[in-house]
């Protein structure tokens, strides 16, 4: 049978091709993976969840809590699939692991993302591939809010309101974009089965798209090597190849972070949507998104309130807050191939203490990510006492400037110390030797 | 190397290709502008939509109550939730609740209190004061402060503002203060005399608002 196939479909190509594909033995590698498993967990649980979803927000009689016939309880739709889905037996657990894996693929990306990039292994010729993890890093996140708002409880309602109004505040164009994004004014009849369609088809669409891409140029221009593989073998390719070796290791992998994904959706709720409720006219306190957004959402709470109006347009905090300053961040991280100018493709992992500059500056972001996440606590913080109304933007605005620049610093002062104890070691060695002779 | 290049009288193949490419692009890309009309659909002003009208009555939007008339005995410095109620067509009761912006908060506070720039002509007795209960930052819900009282204040990016005084913003993102909504007293009931002063969440200058109004008021009459 074996020659039956490779006379057909050259599987022995495809052997010395892609199934020895040689894995580099480092624990950091396994972050990518783990990307990709919860990829797969996440479409898996979505299909099953999408079985018993009702993408429609028209009104529906609550089953669960009838009312009377002349007042009878209605709710959208969507909301009560979702109480229905929480009613099944491992409904509920079955949003959990959905819920939590998309947490988990969010920050798996992330952290990857900073293994690339305090490595240098988004150098020539991996450029490219930086350029498509950033656009995957966008559209989970995209695809992620977008699944937030499926429930249609309270929550997902004023979470939908806040996009809405965001989109809306593009200048010139904001009302028709919102409205073509959102099938009319809020909540139009077709919002929910607009977004379902965003959710379902057209993200994952985007996402399975470039996981390939991302994949496939991964196998074709090899992982960066860690530093081990200088000493081990200059300018080989040194791992395990993915066919006996490789698989083993990534059916474990998964296999163990399957069953904490599950250990964990047993035991921490998500989205309460009972608790909840349908849309209503109450809003939430301190609604939040989730953590990644955060950032995005604290610079919202201390942006100045300002409005001016520019040949018809109208530029407000709002467009600053939530879609310029969120593009800048992300422009700032689509260009951090461009600042390298090596001719040479890159081989190795770099150490990054041997990138100071490099080191710090990304330190510096992320402690400015974090400053304004923590802005994004600003009620809290002020209803908690630690500031006042009156101070609390001029507190967070000055630590928006001053903790990047102190973590640089501190990067940097770090950095030296670790070069001095290696020089003093190199040099002990060298004494030890000359000793010796 | 020959110096000269051959002069071909006849389209390349690579340049037929590109021209063709190019063509199919630019047709595909003009096709798909066309699909994106439709991705937004037609707004139909429909009475439950209309934004709060002359002769509305106020009945509260809370859930266990909604739909009841708001009665002044009701009011205090804490946060009412209106909805419009107005006429359909055929001459029966619509809760305006089609449009969630056009929510209506109500306070009422000891005479004196309220203040400039509110418009207290059309307050009830300068103590009752009626505003959009939307956000003009992103469009949330406006609730009572949580650490001061008789403050108004957005749960989502904590904007803050002062019912006081007209609404106008005293803390955070909102750009503008939220519209003031002329009211009267009516027997039992709180009834809306007139279009919000300005321009609510969802317009963004006083002219879009003024040509908004505009409609309504064409298509009632
Ligand atoms: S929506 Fe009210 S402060 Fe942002």
């Amino acid at each position: 049978m074996n020659q039956w196939l490779d006379e057909r479909l050259h599987i022995s190509r495809l052997n010395d091709k892609f199934l020895r594909k040689a894995f580099p033995v480092h624990h950091s590698f396994f972050l990518g993976e783990i990307t990709l498993f919860s990829l797969i967990i996440l479409i898996l649980t979505g299909i099953l969840l999408a079985l018993s979803y009702e993408p429609s927000n028209s009104l529906v009689v609550n089953s669960f809590d009838p009312g009377t016939t002349d007042a009878p309880n209605l709710i959208p739709a969507a909301y009560h699939s979702a109480l229905k889905i929480n009613a099944q037996p491992f409904g509920d657990m079955l949003r959990r692991i959905h819920h939590w894996t998309a947490n988990i693929m969010v920050a798996a990306s992330v952290l990857h993302m900073m293994r690339i990039y305090f490595t240098g292994a988004f150098k020539k010729p991996r450029e490219i591939n930086w350029w498509i993890g950033m656009l995957l890093l966008i559209f989970t996140a995209l695809t992620a809010v977008t699944g937030y708002v499926l429930p249609y409880d309270n929550y997902a309602y004023n979470t939908l309101q806040v996009i809405y109004g965001i989109a809306g505040s593009i200048p010139w164009v904001g009302e028709w974009v919102a409205q073509a994004a959102f099938a009319g004014k809020f909540p139009g009849d077709g919002i929910i089965p607009r977004v379902y369609g965003y959710h379902i088809m057209l993200l994952p669409g985007i996402l399975l798209a470039l996981t390939g891409a991302h994949m496939l140029l991964m196998i074709k221009q090899k992982h960066t090597q860690p530093q081990y593989a200088k000493r081990v073998a200059y300018k080989k390719i040194v791992g395990v190849p993915l066919m006996g070796q490789q698989t083993p290791i990534m059916l474990l992998l998964t296999f163990a972070f399957a069953g904490i994904i599950v250990l964990f959706s047993a035991f921490i709720p998500v989205h309460p949507v009972e608790y909840f409720g349908p849309p209503s006219t109450t809003p939430i306190n301190n609604i939040k998104p989730d953590w990644y957004l955060l950032w995005v959402f604290g610079v919202l709470a201390i942006i100045p309130s300002f409005e001016f109006h520019l040949l018809g347009g109208v530029i407000g905090s709002e467009f600053m807050g939530a879609i310029v300053v969120p593009t800048l961040a992300i422009l700032a991280m689509f260009a951090v191939p461009m600042l390298d100018r090596s001719k040479e493709n890159l081989y190795y992992a770099e150490n990054p203490t041997n990138y100071p500059v490099r080191l710090g500056a990304g330190v510096a972001f992320m402690a400015l990510l974090v400053v304004w996440s923590v802005a994004g606590y600003k009620p809290e913080l002020i209803s908690a006492g630690i500031l006042t109304t009156a101070n609390a933007n001029t507190v967070l605005w000055i630590a928006s400037f001053l903790v990047p620049a102190l973590s640089y610093f501190a990067v940097q002062a770090i950095v030296r110390g670790i070069r001095s104890l290696r020089e003093s070691d190199a040099r002990d060695r060298a004494n030890f030797q000359a000793a010796d002779d | 190397m020959t110096r000269y290049k051959r002069q071909d009288p006849e389209m390349s193949r690579r340049r037929f290709i590109n021209m063709a490419m190019g063509t199919t692009a630019a047709v595909g890309g003009v096709s798909l502008l066309s699909v994106l009309g439709a991705a937004n659909p037609v707004f139909r002003l429909t009475r439950d939509k209309m934004p709060p009208l002359k002769g509305d009555i106020l009945v509260h939007a809370s859930n266990n109550k909604e739909g009841q008339p708001i009665l002044l005995s009701e009011l205090n410095e804490q946060l009412v939730r209106a909805w419009p109620m107005g006429k359909n067509e055929n001459g029966e009761n619509v809760i305006r609740k089609g449009d969630p912006n056009n929510l209506v908060a109500l306070y009422r506070f000891p005479r004196g209190q309220i203040i400039q720039p509110t418009n207290l002509e059309v307050t009830i007795d300068g103590e009752v004061v009626a505003y959009s209960d939307i956000c003009t930052h992103a469009g949330c819900t406006v609730a009572d402060s949580d650490t001061r009282a008789g403050a108004m204040k957005c749960p989502c990016h904590s904007g803050e503002y002062d019912p006081k005084r007209a609404a106008i913003v005293v803390g955070g993102p909102p750009p503008r203060k939220l519209a003031q909504l002329p009211i009267a007293q009516q027997g039992q009931n709180i009834v809306v005399t007139g279009f919000f002063l300005t321009n609510p969440y969802g317009y963004s200058t006083e002219e879009e608002w003024e040509s908004f109004t505009k409609e309504v008021e064409e298509q009632l009459a």
